[in-house]
């Protein structure tokens, strides 16, 4: 679930209406706890960020012309994983809102130029991540796209990933089940992410 | 999958992440390829023959200040460029800087000596070679920095090459310096700064092509 406990679901909900200033200045803190490894802090970073970006990505998506809900879905995974990917490319002397707003637009420039748009010729200027999303900001089903990508990865990872994700397992616990350590689960989750994300960004064209 | 999934995955995860690991690589890279090229330059040119009283004296010298000034400051803007959201394009005009301080010596030089030495100021006896030795020396560390902004993030992937451009052939013309035996400051104003902007439209022309991520 999204913003399960009562802060996170507060901040979550909020994230579509605050100015970019005290969004900042509320995760700015969770990323840097999560660049030092702190889970807890990195999920609720995750959720908060990923509704204020799921409403970036419909605004901007629906002034292109496309208003189909499992779009922006599709942009907004892509994005996260590009985010948890680019982790390190962070300074964390600058905002977090601008790293990872500067992440979604590439995604999303690169989403409408592989779809076959002129991405010169949307109105894709930098403030435009300062306006507020549509009010219902909440998850629509992605098309089948990650699960595809999921597809391509090795027997082993695959079901690795399936109980943390779907079992809700701990990495421990998922660890333990596949006979590895936690370390070396948390290498092929990384593994898998990385391939995922490949197998997303070079697909071509897709249908519809 | 759905989001929700995904970004449980995400914080399963949770290895800490070194920020600064890009900024050390950048630097490493690049003393690296400086030495290579260098190398490079001694084993198949060789040293001007003069070398042992000529490298203290000011053409070797400038020479050697406009590529390392070149490239710091493009190494700099490089590394910003592989990080979102920091817009390092707004300072690639200071790259112009030291290029505009020899131009503007060579332009006194040239004022200083009689018209009919123009040619020889300005050609020198190897310009080709210089035109045709810094790109080809460049294409080191061009390929060492394209191999590194591969691990980056660059959303701006024409700037993220213009400045992987101008950082090689500034570090090629260091390490070219070590040979060339022309020290006319128009000769370097003129085909030093020819080189140099002719690599840095190569990065600007074939990152975007061949950085997606």
């Amino acid at each position: 679930m999204p913003c399960d406990g009562q802060d996170a679901h507060s901040l979550c909900e909020k994230a579509q209406d605050v100015s970019l200033q005290e969004l900042e200045t509320q995760l700015r803190p969770l990323f840097l706890a999560a660049l030092a490894g702190d889970a807890a802090a990195y999920r609720l970073f995750l959720d908060t960020i990923s509704t204020r970006l799921r409403g970036y990505l419909r605004q901007m998506l629906a002034r292109a012309g496309r208003t189909d809900a499992s779009e922006a879905e599709d942009v907004l995974q892509e994005t996260l994983l590009a985010l948890h990917l680019s982790r390190h490319t962070y300074d964390p002397a600058s905002p977090v809102t601008a790293w990872a707003h500067a992440i979604a637009r590439y995604k999303l420039v690169d989403h409408l130029r592989r779809s076959g748009r002129h991405a010169d010729a949307l109105p894709l200027e930098d403030e435009a991540h300062q306006y507020a999303g549509p009010a219902d900001s909440a998850a629509s089903e992605a098309r089948l796209d990650l699960t595809r990508a999921m597809a391509a990865l090795p027997e082993r990872t695959r079901s690795l990933i399936d109980r943390v994700k779907l079992q809700g397992a701990t990495v421990a616990e998922a660890a333990q089940a596949a006979g590895m350590t936690e370390t070396a689960a948390k290498v092929a989750i990384h593994r898998g992410l990385q391939a995922m994300a490949k197998f997303l960004s070079r697909r071509g064209t897709r249908p519809g | 999958m759905q989001t929700d999934d995904l970004i449980a995955l995400m914080a399963a995860d949770d290895r800490p992440v070194d920020t600064g690991w890009l900024r050390r690589a950048t630097w490493l890279c690049a003393l690296a390829a400086l030495m290579l090229a260098a190398l490079l330059v001694l084993i198949t040119l060789g040293a001007r023959p003069d070398f042992a009283h000529a490298w203290l004296t000011r053409p070797v010298i400038a020479k050697m200040l406009l590529g390392a000034s070149v490239a710091s400051i493009a190494l700099v803007l490089f590394q910003r460029s592989l990080r979102p959201g920091l817009q390092p394009g707004k300072r690639l005009p200071l790259v112009a800087l030291p290029i505009l301080l020899v131009v503007g010596w060579a332009a006194f030089t040239l004022a200083q000596s009689p018209a009919e030495q123009w040619s020889t100021l300005i050609f020198g006896r190897y310009w080709r070679a210089c035109l045709i030795a810094v790109p080809l020396y460049a294409l080191i560390p061009f390929a060492i920095l394209f191999a590194l902004a591969r691990r980056g993030a660059p959303v701006d992937s024409r700037l993220t090459g213009a400045c992987a451009g101008l950082a090689s052939a500034g570090l090629a013309t260091v390490a070219y310096s070590l040979h060339c035996p022309d020290d006319a400051v128009p000769f370097l104003a003129t085909w030093y700064t020819i080189a140099i902007a002719a690599i840095a439209g190569l990065g600007a022309l074939v990152f975007p092509r061949l950085l997606r991520w």
